[in-house]
């Protein structure tokens, strides 16, 4: 077998991998050492490209693996965690550029704004939030994540990757 | 020798092969699909049968050991648990009773047959 016979095996395993993060990674484990044993004796009787064709393909074979370990009751702890992640960062971003656009107003009513002024935040999303301008110079403080924004966050995840499919069955 | 099978057909009793062969010899996953194709199911590719492997294991029907190979990484061979032997037994039974249904309406001759004679 050529190195590159052994490279295009390596890349459908990796690939086959990284389609499987939704498994424990002992079954994870398995499989890949599994599959690659198969594919290399298929490919020394076959040949590479007959042994990899004859496998229909890293994305289906996943499927397959996925539908046969988890069945109906199919979760995505991957979807979880991108809405996990995603949701701060693009909701941050966004009360963020709020807050600057209050102090910007601020500064442009009055360029050498001094004093305490208070916005009560986005609506049901944060806290309120305390600028303190000193010759238009400004600080603020406050603007938390109100409660009901987590609440939607950890339900938002746990649609996202339907994780109520791993509640035990009655 | 069979050379094209109802994929749909063929997905409703692989389990019921798979633990057939699996309970006349102990193989591995490559062996497994050789012993189908030598038996008539070809187009039978890897890629299906490997999660039905997995899932059979899953369900407690086959057991795995790892087998050092002298050609390559260890193999995971698949024998049958006595629960899939079990299962073997009744899904046998099933699939003969199902067989003998379905062949005693596809005997009988059609009216409108010309040539009268069964399809």
């Amino acid at each position: 077998m050529t190195l590159f016979d052994r490279l295009r095996i390596e890349r459908l395993v990796w690939t086959l991998d990284q389609q499987l993060y939704d498994l424990p990674h002992h079954s994870r484990v398995a499989k890949r050492r599994e599959v690659r044993a198969n594919l290399l004796e298929a490919s020394r009787d076959v040949g590479t490209s007959a042994a990899l064709k004859r496998l229909g393909g890293s994305r289906r074979l996943a499927a397959e693996y996925l539908d046969a370990e988890l069945g109906r009751r199919r979760h995505s702890w991957i979807a979880a965690v991108y809405f996990l992640g995603g949701v701060p960062l693009l909701l941050n971003f966004f009360l963020s550029e709020a807050a600057g656009a209050y102090e910007r107003a601020i500064t442009a009513a009055d360029p050498h704004a001094t004093g305490t002024y208070t916005w009560r935040g986005v609506s049901y999303l944060q806290s309120a939030i305390t600028y303190t301008f000193d010759q238009g110079h400004a600080s603020h403080v406050g603007g938390a994540w109100s409660p009901l924004v987590y609440v939607l966050w950890i339900g938002g995840a746990v649609a996202c990757g339907r994780l109520w499919r791993l509640l035990p069955r009655a | 020798m069979t050379s094209s099978h109802d994929p749909q057909l063929l997905k409703g009793v692989l389990s019921l092969l798979l633990l057939r062969l699996l309970a006349e010899r102990e193989s591995y996953g490559y062996e497994v699909v050789q012993r189908l194709h030598e038996t008539g199911f070809v187009d039978v590719l890897e890629g299906t049968v490997y999660p039905a492997l997995a899932r059979l294991e899953r369900e407690g029907r086959l057991a795995t050991r790892l087998v050092p190979s002298p050609s390559g990484p260890a193999r995971k061979y698949y024998r049958l648990t006595p629960d899939g032997h079990r299962y073997l037994r009744t899904a046998t039974d099933t699939w003969n009773r199902h067989v003998d249904g379905v062949n005693a309406v596809l005997r009988r001759p059609l009216p409108n047959d010309p040539e009268g004679t069964p399809t």
